[in-house]
């Protein structure tokens, strides 16, 4: 054992101020590298989510046009049809135009309540990317 | 520039007349038919082996059930589950529709309105039907929203109801509309790329739509998915209103 002169003193195992500077350095290093790739994968799952909600977020679009279109449709028809039986063109279907055009409106209303529910239920009332905190 | 919606064309290759109908075997009824081949096929490859732990095969299989089981146990419950059979039918009958659409040459069976129309309208009558057999006359609850003013009340009732009667209409519209335009939109930019081509010294730009048409394939497979999702999950929420019209 041709050690330094003050190996001798230390317990087995235990390492010289110089090792010890050594060894902190690689863990301060392995941490600023595992700190690296959390960010970046972090990063990708925004990305991900991002895509994804926006994919959902036409289907949604979509869903909500075809809601109103709908109700105003059939408003209209029930409208027209009873203006036909009754022979009072074209009173009936003014008012059951506007009557599915405020249907519309309530169905707009329900599929954004169940949108916003489903939203919070998956999402956990977090929009969009993740905001670096500057607090700390 | 080659007619985008000649995709849509339905033609007779049966011609069938039955008592002064015409019930020819088109088209569209072969792709229906290869759908349900195609589901029919694949449930017995992957079902077979019937392991404990599941290959491949398999588990895609228990992930498309299991899918459907959570979304009736999400929005009925546990009583959901009676209309599992059917819901799963729906599901995996317009999701493999779509997907045949997406083979290029292949027809869209769910771009056209009379066959969505005829989902919805079952939908609809299986609501009706379970709803007045369970709940009797209080199913027209629906229609008769609590804490309503009188004065009001038949207003209201008016407008719930055609509210209830649009349903069938835009559950309808959503799925055939997503899928005409979808392909709509691929055909054009396709045709684009071939009259770019065919345009001199144009060319040089017809890879950008050509990107663009790569692109939107990939889109529209996610509408694929997507739309046979959604209108499961409209089929879900309706049943609900079926067995729970008080909300």
């Amino acid at each position: 054992m041709s050690d330094s002169p003050d190996k001798q003193h230390r317990a087995p195992g235990e390492m010289t101020p110089e090792e010890r500077a050594k060894f902190e350095g690689r863990v301060s290093d392995l941490g600023g590298r595992l700190g690296e790739i959390r960010a970046r994968q972090h990063a990708g799952e925004d990305a991900d989510r991002d895509a994804a909600m926006r994919g959902r977020g036409m289907a949604y679009g979509m869903r909500m046009a075809a809601e109103l279109v709908a109700a105003v449709i059939v408003g209209g028809v029930i409208g027209w049809a009873l203006d036909w039986v009754l022979g009072s063109r074209p009173w009936l279907f003014l008012l059951f135009f506007l009557l599915g055009f405020a249907a519309g409106v309530l169905n707009l209303m329900r599929s954004y309540e169940r949108m916003q529910r489903e939203f919070t239920a998956s999402t956990g009332g977090k929009i969009g990317h993740r905001v670096p905190d500057n607090d700390d | 520039m080659p007619d985008p919606i000649h995709q849509f064309d339905i033609h007779r290759l049966v011609p069938i007349n039955l008592f002064g109908w015409d019930v020819s075997f088109t088209n569209s009824s072969l792709f229906m038919v290869l759908a349900v081949l195609v589901t029919f096929g694949f449930f017995m490859v992957a079902t077979r082996a019937r392991a404990l732990v599941p290959s491949r095969i398999q588990s895609v299989a228990e992930i498309s059930h299991e899918f459907v089981a959570d979304m009736l146990r999400d929005s009925i419950g546990k009583e959901g589950m009676k209309f599992f059979p059917f819901v799963f039918a729906l599901f995996i009958f317009i999701f493999v529709c779509n997907m045949l659409g997406m083979i290029p040459g292949a027809f869209t069976v769910t771009s056209h309105i009379i066959v969505t129309a005829a989902l919805a309208a079952i939908v609809f009558l299986t609501v009706l039907v379970v709803g007045f057999a369970k709940n009797g006359l209080r199913f027209f609850k629906l229609f008769v929203p609590d804490g309503v003013p009188i004065y009001i009340l038949p207003l209201v009732t008016l407008i719930e109801i055609i509210s209830f009667l649009s349903r069938p209409v835009s559950h309808s519209v959503r799925l055939f509309a997503n899928m005409l335009a979808g392909h709509i939109t691929l055909k054009v930019f396709g045709g684009f790329v071939v009259m770019l081509l065919g345009a001199g010294s144009f060319a040089v730009l017809s890879p950008l739509p050509l990107l663009a048409a790569i692109a939107l394939t990939a889109l529209e497979f996610l509408v694929a998915f997507l739309q046979a999702y959604v209108f499961t999950m409209l089929t879900c929420m309706y049943l609900n209103d079926a067995l729970h019209p008080g909300h």
